[in-house]
C-alpha cells in the first residue's frame, strides 16, 4: 500500500514536472521571436499595428495562442509559418520563458 | 536641432494621446471584461491572456477581429460584438496604461 501511495505520488509530480516547460530550453528557442517581439514599438504592417509585448505573458494562454496559429485557427502568415516548425514541447518551452520574465 | 525636438515631441504626442478615453474605457471594463482579465488586466488564470500594458493599437486589433469573426473565440465574440468601436478603443486605452505588473518587451540576447 505504501509502496503504491509512494509511486502515485512521484507519477503525480512526475506529470508535473513533464507537463511544465523547460524555461532555460524556452530562451533558446525563443531567439527567433525576438526578431519581431523583441524590437521596441516593433509594427506589424498591413493592418498596422504594435507587434504584442509578450513578456511576463501568461504561461498557458501562449501556449494555447501558438496552437492556434499552428493549426491555422488564428491567422496570421508570419506567426503560422514560425508556430507551424514548433512541437508541443517548443511550445510549452516557449511559453515557460514567456512567463518567467517578470 | 529644433526640427529634431519638434520631430520628437509630435512622435511621443501621438503616442500618448493616441486612441481612446481611459477613464471612460474603465467604466467598460467593469462591466464587460473584469470578471476574466480583471481590473488588474493580469487574468483571473493563466488560460486568460495578461492585458496591463499592452499596446492599444494590438489590444483594438483583437477585439476587432473578435467583433468581426476573424478571430474566433467563443467567449470573447459574444463580449466583442457587445462593444462599439469606441469602446474597444476605450477599453484598449484602459488596459495599456496600467503599470502593475504589466507586459514588458522581450529583449534580445
Amino acid at each position: 500500500m505504501k509502496k503504491l501511495v509512494s509511486t502515485l505520488l512521484l507519477l503525480m509530480f512526475a506529470t508535473q514536472i513533464l507537463a511544465a516547460g523547460d524555461i532555460e530550453k524556452g530562451k533558446l528557442t525563443s531567439y527567433t521571436c525576438t526578431g519581431c517581439h523583441g524590437i521596441k514599438y516593433y509594427m506589424n504592417v498591413y493592418p498596422t499595428y504594435h507587434v504584442p509585448r509578450l513578456g511576463g505573458q501568461n504561461e498557458a494562454y501562449i501556449v494555447s495562442a501558438l496552437k492556434a496559429y499552428r493549426s491555422g485557427e488564428r491567422s496570421h502568415p508570419t506567426m503560422r509559418a514560425q508556430a507551424g516548425s514548433l512541437s508541443d514541447d517548443d511550445i510549452a518551452n516557449i511559453a515557460a520563458y514567456f512567463a518567467s520574465l517578470k | 536641432m529644433n526640427k529634431i525636438v519638434l520631430i520628437i515631441s509630435l512622435l511621443t504626442t501621438g503616442l500618448s494621446f493616441a486612441g481612446g478615453n481611459p477613464v471612460e474605457g474603465k467604466k467598460k471594463v467593469e462591466q464587460v471584461c473584469q470578471s476574466c482579465h480583471g481590473m488588474d488586466g493580469l487574468g483571473i488564470n493563466d488560460t486568460y491572456p495578461k492585458l496591463a500594458g499592452q499596446f492599444a493599437d494590438y489590444l483594438e486589433k483583437a477585439l476587432t477581429d473578435y467583433k468581426s469573426g476573424e478571430r474566433k473565440n467563443p467567449i470573447m465574440s459574444g463580449f466583442a460584438a457587445s462593444l462599439s468601436e469606441q469602446d474597444i478603443e476605450n477599453v484598449a486605452a484602459y488596459y495599456s496604461r496600467l503599470t502593475v505588473d504589466k507586459l514588458h518587451d522581450l529583449s534580445i540576447k
